[in-house]
Formats: structure tokens, C-alpha cells, sequence
């Protein structure tokens, strides 16, 4: 017979619940920095450049070509030891999943620059409107928007990635949930009540994503 | 204002333009017509470098643009043009559509340019639809706000790439008539078109453009009452 055990983890609930703060710290930075990080990818995927369109695939290729727990272990222990620098876990988990996250949204951000329609650079063009100002005040807003579905994946992929960073000893959900357990001696119990937090908050980012969805196709 | 001097373009080893040479007076009427895929939409795009020839001049007020160092921008900002699909900014009001290029390029102040922009709103007839986002304009009006926006550089010259081939039919008077009102108030109009009666009327000039070649040269009365040649008199008769 199963004993579930919760009335023996309900005092810890709290410090797991404190995890939330945390895990959401590291999605919503890394998310903003990742953004802003792959919208200049993207730019320079698209740009006429070759150098730079080079340098921005592999960029991308390596990050998504590697896993994310060795990107993160090596900045995490390899800065101290290349540059002197201690790293601290935050500085470690918001540098990785910024970079990493940019390969990702930058790939988003470039298949929403392609689809605007190739008449939008025509007729700015022809109006005399720089390249850099066609970008930023026409084509960009247009591709922000058409990729804003998968920008919201990308948020849900980072809530549940962010959690790599208890590997190296942040306190997040996940962490909390282990260390709780480790000390009840209980551990489906802890695990549970994690699950459950992640699986709200991205059920939450989820349904948002739905409107979203829905209210950029009726518009 | 226009010259085109052996224009010749190729995509691949596709050639498009079999070398165009040509003249287009200040304040002139140019019709260019043609079967499709002629090539009509690729020369006039040479006109503002949408499509750079691969060789060949073409030159704006005695200013060669195909010859490096020019500011291409400042070109663009004195030949206006306007596409067959609108291509309207979707994601900006109709009077911001108008306003956005004068006061981002030829940095006109915003109350100046909101002014212009409301009085050819007016004169294309959307006087109520300046804060209207263009995907709720119906095609006509969207065609004629994308004429008031190339007007608002008071550009010298407008290109027009079939501008009413993508319209429901009884919306395409609204347009031709935008255009009409246009015509000899000294800007200079090139219009690709297949509206005959339009070109016979409102044209000083037609181009036959047949397979990359500039096949007749003629006076808008000349070529529709006697073409000169074999290929753009069996046009004619197919079309008319
Ligand atoms: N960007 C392009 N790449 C390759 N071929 C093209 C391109 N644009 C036009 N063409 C080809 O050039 C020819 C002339 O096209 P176009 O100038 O659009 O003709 P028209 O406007 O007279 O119908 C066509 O055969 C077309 O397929
Ligand atoms: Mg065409």
C-alpha cells in the first residue's frame, strides 16, 4: 500500500513555494536578454553581410547542437578557471540561458522577418527609407508579431530548462523540492507539489499563449 | 527626367531586358504596356534600382544611379511608386502610412506632415479613414492611400505597377480617377497598365514592351489609332 505523506512536507511548502520567485527570475531575465540577443541574430541572419550571416548560424548551431547542462556546467566552472572570474550561479544561469535562449528566439525571430510580405521592404524602399530605419519601423514590429506564438514556446521551454540551473546549486523549484526531500527522507510528496508549480505556471503561459494566438488572428 | 540608356537584365541566364534605351520628359504621361511577361514590371523597377540592371544606365534628373556613389535613397525619395498588392504597412495607421516617410526622411516636422498627410487624405477621397489600419480598407481605398503616401514625398515622378490589377472591377474607376486628376499637373507618371482606354486616354506616351524589347516608342494617339508595328498591332487587336 502507498502512504502519502503530505502533512510531514506542509511546513517546507512554503520554502518550495519561494522557488516560484525564483525559477520565474531566471525565465523573465533570460527571456528579456535572450530576446534582445536574438533579435540582433536575426538581424544579422538576414542582413546581406555574408560574414555576419555566418557567424550568426554557427552561433546558432552550436548552441543548439550541444546540450544545454554542458553549456551551462562549462560557463558555470570553466569562467573562474579561463578568466579569474567566480561566477556566481545566478551570473552562470541567466549568461547561459540568455545565449542559449538567443539561438532559439533569433531562429523564431528570422522565420518571422521571412514572412513579411517582400512588398513591405519594396515600397519602404522606394519611399527613400534606410535600411536601418525599415528594419526597426517596419519589417521588425511585422516579425515580432507574426513570431509572438512561438516566443511564448520559448518562455514555457525556459521555465522547465531553468530548472538545470539546481545542477549547479541555484534554489529553484526543483532544488527546493530535493532538498526538502532529502531531509524528510520523502520524496514524492516534495516532487509532487514542484510538479504542480511548474505545471500551473505553464498551463498559465500556455492559456496566455492561446488568446494571444487567437487575438492576433482576428486583428 | 528619366533616361534609360541599354538597359539589359538578366535573372540566371534568363534575360529579361534585351537592352531598353528611352526618355521620359518632366510632367509626360508614359504608358508602358505589353503582354505579361514581357518584362514591363522588371524596367520599371530599374527606375528606382528595385531591380538593378545588369547593365546599361539608367539616369534621374542627369544623375546616373547605376553608377555607384549615388545616394540611392535620395533618388527614391524624388520617384515615388506605387505596387500592384498596395503594400501599405499594415501595422501603422493610413495617415501614418502617409506622415511616416516625410518625416522620417525628408525630416518634416510631424505637425507639417500630419497636415499634408490629412490634405491628400482629402484629395484621394479618405478624408475619414486617416486613423484606419489598412487591413479594414477596402481595395480601392487602399490603392488610393498608397498614392497619397508616394505623393506625400512630392516625389517628381510616380511609377506605377499596375495599380488597379488587383482591384475588384467597380472599384477600379475610383483609382484611374485618383490618377487622372494627377496626370499634367507637372508630375511625371509611368504607368504599367492593362486598362487600354485609361492609358488612350490620360497617356502623352505609350511603350510596347514585347519579350525584353522596347518593340514601339509612340505618341499615346498614334499607337492606339495606327501602331507602327506588326506585333503591337495583333496586340491590340487581341486586348482592345
Ligand atoms: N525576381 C525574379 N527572378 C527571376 N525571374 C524573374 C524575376 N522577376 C521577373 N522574372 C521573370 O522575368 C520575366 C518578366 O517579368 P515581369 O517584368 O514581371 O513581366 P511583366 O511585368 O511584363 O508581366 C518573366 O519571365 C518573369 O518570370
Ligand atoms: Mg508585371
Amino acid at each position: 500500500m502507498i502512504l502519502l505523506d503530505f502533512e510531514r512536507i506542509w511546513p517546507s511548502v512554503p520554502y518550495i513555494l519561494e522557488g516560484v520567485q525564483v525559477t520565474l527570475a531566471y525565465t523573465a531575465v533570460s527571456l528579456c536578454l535572450g530576446f534582445v540577443w536574438g533579435m540582433l541574430l536575426a538581424l544579422c541572419k538576414v542582413s546581406s553581410v555574408n560574414f555576419l550571416k555566418w557567424c550568426a548560424g554557427f552561433y546558432t548551431s552550436v548552441f543548439r547542437g550541444t546540450p544545454l547542462l554542458l553549456q551551462l556546467t562549462l560557463i558555470y566552472y570553466a569562467t573562474p578557471q579561463l578568466t579569474g572570474y567566480t561566477i556566481s550561479i545566478w551570473e552562470a544561469g541567466i549568461l547561459t540561458f540568455t545565449l542559449n535562449s538567443g539561438a532559439y528566439v533569433s531562429e523564431h525571430i528570422r522565420a518571422g522577418i521571412n514572412a513579411v510580405d517582400k512588398g513591405q521592404m519594396e515600397a519602404a524602399l522606394s519611399l527613400g527609407i534606410s535600411y536601418s530605419l525599415i528594419m526597426k519601423d517596419i519589417i521588425l514590429p511585422q516579425a515580432i508579431r507574426n513570431s509572438l506564438p512561438s516566443l511564448v514556446n520559448e518562455a514555457i521551454d525556459l521555465i522547465k530548462e531553468s530548472t538545470l540551473i539546481s545542477v549547479i546549486g541555484g534554489a529553484d523549484i526543483l532544488r527546493r523540492a530535493n532538498i526538502v526531500a532529502s531531509e524528510k527522507y520523502l520524496y514524492f510528496e516534495p516532487l509532487i507539489v514542484a510538479g504542480a508549480l511548474y505545471y500551473v505556471l505553464i498551463m498559465i503561459l500556455t492559456f496566455a499563449a492561446q488568446l494571444l494566438e487567437k487575438k492576433l488572428k482576428t486583428t | 527626367m528619366i533616361r534609360l540608356e541599354k538597359i539589359h537584365k538578366f535573372f540566371g541566364d534568363h534575360e529579361v531586358l534585351k537592352g531598353i534605351s528611352g526618355h521620359v520628359a518632366q510632367g509626360e504621361v508614359l504608358a508602358i504596356i505589353g503582354p505579361s511577361g514581357s518584362g514591363k514590371s522588371t524596367l520599371l523597377r530599374a527606375i528606382n534600382l528595385l531591380e538593378v540592371p545588369t547593365s546599361g544606365k539608367v539616369c534621374i534628373d542627369g544623375v546616373c544611379i547605376t553608377e555607384g556613389r549615388v545616394d540611392i535613397g535620395k533618388i527614391r525619395s524624388k520617384v515615388g511608386m506605387v505596387f500592384q498588392q498596395f503594400n501599405l504597412f499594415p501595422h501603422m495607421t493610413t495617415l501614418e502610412n502617409i506622415i511616416y516617410a516625410p518625416i522620417k526622411v525628408k525630416k518634416l516636422p510631424r505637425k507639417k506632415a500630419v497636415a499634408l498627410g490629412k490634405s491628400l487624405l482629402a484629395k484621394v477621397g479618405l478624408k475619414n479613414k486617416a486613423n484606419t489600419y489598412p487591413p479594414h480598407l477596402s481595395g480601392g481605398q487602399k490603392q488610393r492611400a498608397a498614392i497619397a503616401r508616394a505623393l506625400a514625398m512630392e516625389p517628381e515622378a510616380i511609377l506605377f505597377d499596375e495599380p488597379t490589377s488587383a482591384l475588384d472591377p467597380e472599384v477600379v474607376k475610383e483609382v484611374l480617377n485618383v490618377m487622372k486628376e494627377l496626370a499634367h499637373t507637372g508630375i511625371t507618371m509611368v504607368i504599367v497598365t492593362h486598362e487600354m482606354g485609361f492609358a488612350r486616354e490620360v497617356a502623352d506616351r505609350v511603350w510596347f514592351l514585347d519579350e525584353g524589347h522596347l518593340v514601339e516608342d509612340s505618341a499615346s494617339q498614334t499607337f492606339f489609332k495606327s501602331p507602327q508595328t506588326k506585333r503591337a498591332r495583333e496586340f491590340l487587336e487581341k486586348v482592345l
